[in-house]
């Protein structure tokens, strides 16, 4: 079956305790598009991603990538559907060098049974995605404890990609980047959208969006305000949706005081 | 964005320090660098290295298993009543022993997991459990005289060496290149250094450290094979206090508490550290008991010292 759309949740619901962090979302990603995910805090904009990665199971609603129903149980039926996530606290190992962390969980194997770790193709493998990403690490055996906020962005981007990933979501990749750092992650992602990747990018900085998303979907209170064209709109409509949701004048309209996004 | 690591050098600290006390004990006694005594230190911490290699499983993968010690009284009672009482095979007994210490990691491992409890108080209430089993089997009583075939562990030679020599080199190499060279040991990193990552990595954090645990045991249960052999008598007190060795020498050798890191070499440097002040003191004149206090304070000394590390790491990631 053929679609327009590489991934589709359909009525996403889930519920943490007594927080019903998403009541009956729907998003439609195209392929090939940046789509930026906004909303105010505890919106419920990790918790979709997640859910999309695996790392959450939804507790109703359908997920579709490329057309086909799927069930995402763990982020490795995600992964083997060519959905990588970088996770907004990075989910990153101190304790391990740079290759390792991009191939931790995927490893090469090599000698009998496949039970040994191939860590030539593994440096080798890092060096070529670190040279790809035009990242500034100058070793794939650096630990990544001691790196900037900017390189272990990077390596989590390589971990994401590293395997031929389809669908990227990056979870406020930019959020603890100085303006130079997030200058380049923007870059990059630029760059790997005309690889042909379909991202999705959370993100409270509404200008970056503007600056290379193609579409925006906003979320507030667990619900889908609206799906916005960036061409069309403002800086203004993006943050009053975000603020007022879709329904300004109905009944839902909540009171929120104006917040500034930067 | 590249700075001094400190850890790299930390990592051989624990070898300096050992080279440094044979130098001095062997100024302070004539006896201290004599074959004789060397060879006696090597064979009586044969199995406190192995015990320490089991243990180093759980602690790296970020876990701790206070129960070794009564696990080893628990396995050392079994086996030995199966030889001098059943009048099993030695290889049956053997056999028997082996499993049973992997089945008490095992249940470790699953409690830890299941009923998610913090791993120092889950393996202590095991630890007691442990206990009572075992005083319960043996009734206390002390069992000796074991076949010729199980003390070949302790008495005949491979290569030239003490066949517990022998199987201690041996555990302590296959650990390293498990450690380093596959993905098992990477997986085990992974899971010490950051759980949650790991399973989002899709590692299934949950059976990897049910493995650890397990894979402990049955480690603790070799060692076991060899305490027992080299002493030729069982009692349900023979074990105990293990677990606080190969805890210190972990921790001595560079495991952290919070998991994660650790490597073999260090760990058997950390045994050893600790058998060194031992038989010094002893060589000294200070006689058995004055070692405890010195042990409790190394362990101190290498805890506190852990924590520094650590948070002087804290401090520098805030900065960057
Ligand atoms: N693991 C969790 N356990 C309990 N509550 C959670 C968990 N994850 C998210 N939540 C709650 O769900 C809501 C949405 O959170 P989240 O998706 O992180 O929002 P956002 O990323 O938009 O800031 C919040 O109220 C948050 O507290
Ligand atoms: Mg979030």
């Amino acid at each position: 079956m053929k679609s327009d759309y590489v991934v589709e949740m359909r009525g996403i619901g889930k519920r943490f305790g007594g927080i019903h962090a998403l009541k009956g979302v729907d998003l439609e990603l195209r392929p090939g598009e940046i789509m930026g995910i906004v909303g105010d805090n505890g919106a419920g904009k990790s918790t979709l991603m997640k859910i999309l990665s695996g790392a959450y199971l939804a507790d109703e609603g359908e997920i579709y990538v490329e057309g086909r129903k799927v069930h995402l149980h763990n982020p490795q039926d995600a992964y083997n559907l060519g959905i990588g996530m970088i996770y907004q606290d990075l989910a990153l190992f101190n304790n391990l060098d740079v290759a390792r962390n991009i191939f931790v969980g995927r490893e090469y194997s090599r000698g009998p049974l496949g039970l040994m770790l191939d860590k030539k193709s593994m440096y080798k493998k890092a060096e070529e995605l670190i040279q790809e990403l035009r990242v500034d690490i100058k070793s794939p055996r650096l630990n990544v404890a001691r790196m900037s906020g900017g390189q272990r962005q990077m390596v989590a981007c390589a971990r994401a990609i590293a395997f031929q990933s389809k669908i990227l979501i990056m979870d406020e990749p930019t959020a603890a980047l100085g303006v130079t750092e997030a200058g380049k992650l923007l870059s990059l992602i630029r760059n790997l959208k005309e690889r042909g990747l379909s991202i999705l990018l959370i993100t409270q900085r509404i200008p970056d969006i503007l600056a290379i998303a193609d579409r925006v979907f906003v979320l507030k209170g667990g619900q889908r305000q609206a799906v916005l064209d960036v061409s069309q709109v403002t800086l203004d409509d993006v943050v009053t949706m975000i603020v007022r949701g879709k329904d300004p004048n109905g009944i839902n309209a909540p009171s929120v005081e104006f917040q500034s996004f930067g | 964005m590249l700075r001094f690591d400190p850890s790299g050098l930390r990592k051989y600290t624990v070898i300096f320090v050992l080279l440094a006390l044979v130098g001095l004990f062997s100024l302070t006694s004539p006896y201290f660098l004599t074959t004789r005594n060397i060879t006696n230190i090597i064979s009586q911490n044969t199995y406190f290295v192995i015990v320490a290699v089991g243990l180093s499983f759980v602690m790296i993968g970020g876990g701790i298993d206070l129960s070794v010690g009564y696990q080893m009284s628990l396995v050392s009672v079994v086996t030995a009543m199966l030889m001098v009482i059943y009048e099993q095979p030695v290889w049956l007994a053997i056999i028997a022993g082996l499993v049973l210490g992997t089945l008490l990691g095992l249940i470790n491992g699953i409690i830890v997991t299941r009923i998610r409890i913090f791993p120092l108080i889950a393996t202590l209430a095991t630890s007691v459990i442990f206990q009572g089993i075992s005083y319960m089997i043996s009734q206390a009583k002390t069992y000796r005289n074991y076949p010729e075939a199980f003390l070949f562990i302790t008495k005949s030679k491979v290569l030239g060496l003490p066949f517990d020599v022998f199987l201690t080199l041996l555990i302590v190499v296959l650990a390293s290149f498990v450690y380093y060279q596959t993905i098992f040991g990477l997986r085990v990193m992974a899971l010490g250094g950051n759980e949650e990552a790991s399973r989002l990595a899709g590692i299934n954090t949950r059976r990897l450290r049910v493995a650890l645990y397990a894979i402990c045991g049955f480690v603790v249960a070799i060692g076991t094979m060899v305490m027992i052999s080299k002493s030729n008598t069982t009692h349900s007190s023979f074990g105990p206090g293990t677990e606080f060795i190969a805890l210190t020498a972990a921790i001595v050798g560079g495991i952290s508490f919070m998991g994660g890191e650790g490597n073999v070499p260090a760990l058997v440097a950390g045994v050893f550290v600790l058998a060194v002040v031992g038989n010094g003191m002893q060589l000294a004149g200070w006689g058995i008991y004055p070692q405890y206090i010195v042990r409790g304070a190394i362990l101190l000394g290498a805890v506190a010292f852990d924590e520094y590390q650590k948070n002087a790491r804290r401090s520098r990631l805030a900065k960057s």
